[in-house]
């Protein structure tokens, strides 16, 4: 009979899971299986703990203080909205001011400010090409650097030889990995602590 | 439409009342699956604020087609896996040996069972699962937990937990076997 080898099926008989026939069949074992009604019992006392549990102590104003974690979280959201819109506030204020002291309309505002920023930004291009002609010249010399290494190299290897070349690429992969391995040892030390 | 339902619709057009009638349905069930999860009533607490803010955050996305209740702890069972993920908490292997004898939950006094003798005999029993239940891996205690403490039927927990039903039901007896071995051993 499977009932003997199948310990699930206690559990599932005691939590009531087993569809009919199978309870119908597990039970007419029972019936005439003593050592499957002696695990039955004990199952069924353990059964009986595991779904009375007792529950966890909550206290009484647990639901007050979430709910103002909630408050404090909706007011720190909705932070960053206040100097944005007292910053707009400001422009507006700024804006009508000037037009009541000066009593030029707001559209004249509104260009002389553009025109004062474009001014600024006319000032700066001459700078900015500078800035660039001095990149330019960096790169050049970089590139003419790098070339003189690359043609050094090609001289080395080649008096070198193939076997020189493999020398050096053994040499060059055992310090790569070396420093591969160390770099990791050093990370995993930096976490641990 | 559930009472869960209609709450969580007066929650989202700003009834803060409801969101607390909420909380205050779930605060009890949620401690007592976070507890066995954590082994520390605070940590349970700190943990259900959290979820509960979460749940308040996420109200838009809830389908009323889906029952509450298995919504909510899908939310708490993801927060402790982030939790435990983020923290890289060792998980608890079933062969690591049951200590530490004055458990740490605080369980209230259990209703008195039918006979002086088996009450006895079960309070003892419900202490040594307490501290079994610490002991063995989260994967099957979690599930425990949900069918035995917050007593979802097995289809529930699949779907809290995304599993087959089959699955569910077999690592909730296996769990229920490791606490045997265990009070056995103990």
């Amino acid at each position: 009979m499977r009932d003997c080898r199948n310990a699930e099926n206690f559990y599932l008989y005691l939590e009531e899971e087993l569809d009919p026939s199978e309870r119908r069949e597990f039970e007419a074992h029972l019936a005439r299986c003593p050592s499957c009604r002696d695990v039955l019992a004990e199952r069924r006392l353990l059964h009986e703990a595991f779904t009375s549990l007792p529950p966890l102590d909550v206290p009484p104003d647990f639901a007050l203080s979430v709910m103002d974690r909630i408050l404090e979280a909706a007011d720190e959201k909705a932070g960053w909205l206040a100097p944005l819109a007292s910053g707009l506030a400001a422009l507006v204020i700024g804006l009508l001011g000037f037009y009541i002291l000066t009593g030029e309309s707001l559209s004249d505002v509104l260009v002389a400010v553009c025109r004062s920023f474009g001014s600024g930004f006319g000032r700066l291009l001459p700078l900015l090409a500078k800035l660039l002609k001095i990149g330019g010249l960096l790169l050049d010399i970089a590139s003419g650097f790098v070339m003189m290494l690359g043609k050094g190299l090609v001289a080395l290897l080649s008096s070198l030889g193939p076997d020189g070349i493999c020398l050096i690429l053994g040499l060059g992969l055992v310090l790569s990995l070396l420093l591969f391995f160390g770099a990791k040892k050093l990370i995993s030390l930096g976490e641990k602590t | 439409m559930s009472e869960d339902s209609t709450l969580v619709a007066r929650a989202l057009k700003g009834d803060g009342k409801a969101f607390e009638m909420i909380v205050r349905k779930y605060e009890q069930p949620l401690t007592n699956y976070l507890g066995r999860m954590t082994g520390e009533r605070e940590a349970a607490l700190d943990f259900a604020q959290e979820v509960f803010i979460k749940v308040y955050c996420s109200l838009k996305s809830y389908r009323p087609a889906y029952k509450f209740s298995t919504w909510l702890f899908k939310i708490a069972s993801n927060h402790l896996i982030d939790h435990w993920r983020k923290k890289k908490l060792p998980t608890l292997s079933i062969d690591q040996p049951v200590d530490n004898e004055d458990c740490s939950l605080t369980p209230q006094v259990p209703d008195p069972g039918p006979s002086v003798a088996r009450r006895f005999e079960l309070a003892e029993i419900r202490q040594k699962i307490e501290r079994a239940l610490d002991a063995i891996p989260e994967a099957f205690r979690e599930l425990f937990v949900l069918r035995h403490v917050n007593e979802f039927s097995y289809e529930e927990i699949a779907d809290i937990k995304s599993l087959p039903v089959g699955t569910v039901k077999n690592r909730v007896f296996q769990a229920k076997e490791m606490l045997r071995k265990r009070m056995e051993g103990s």
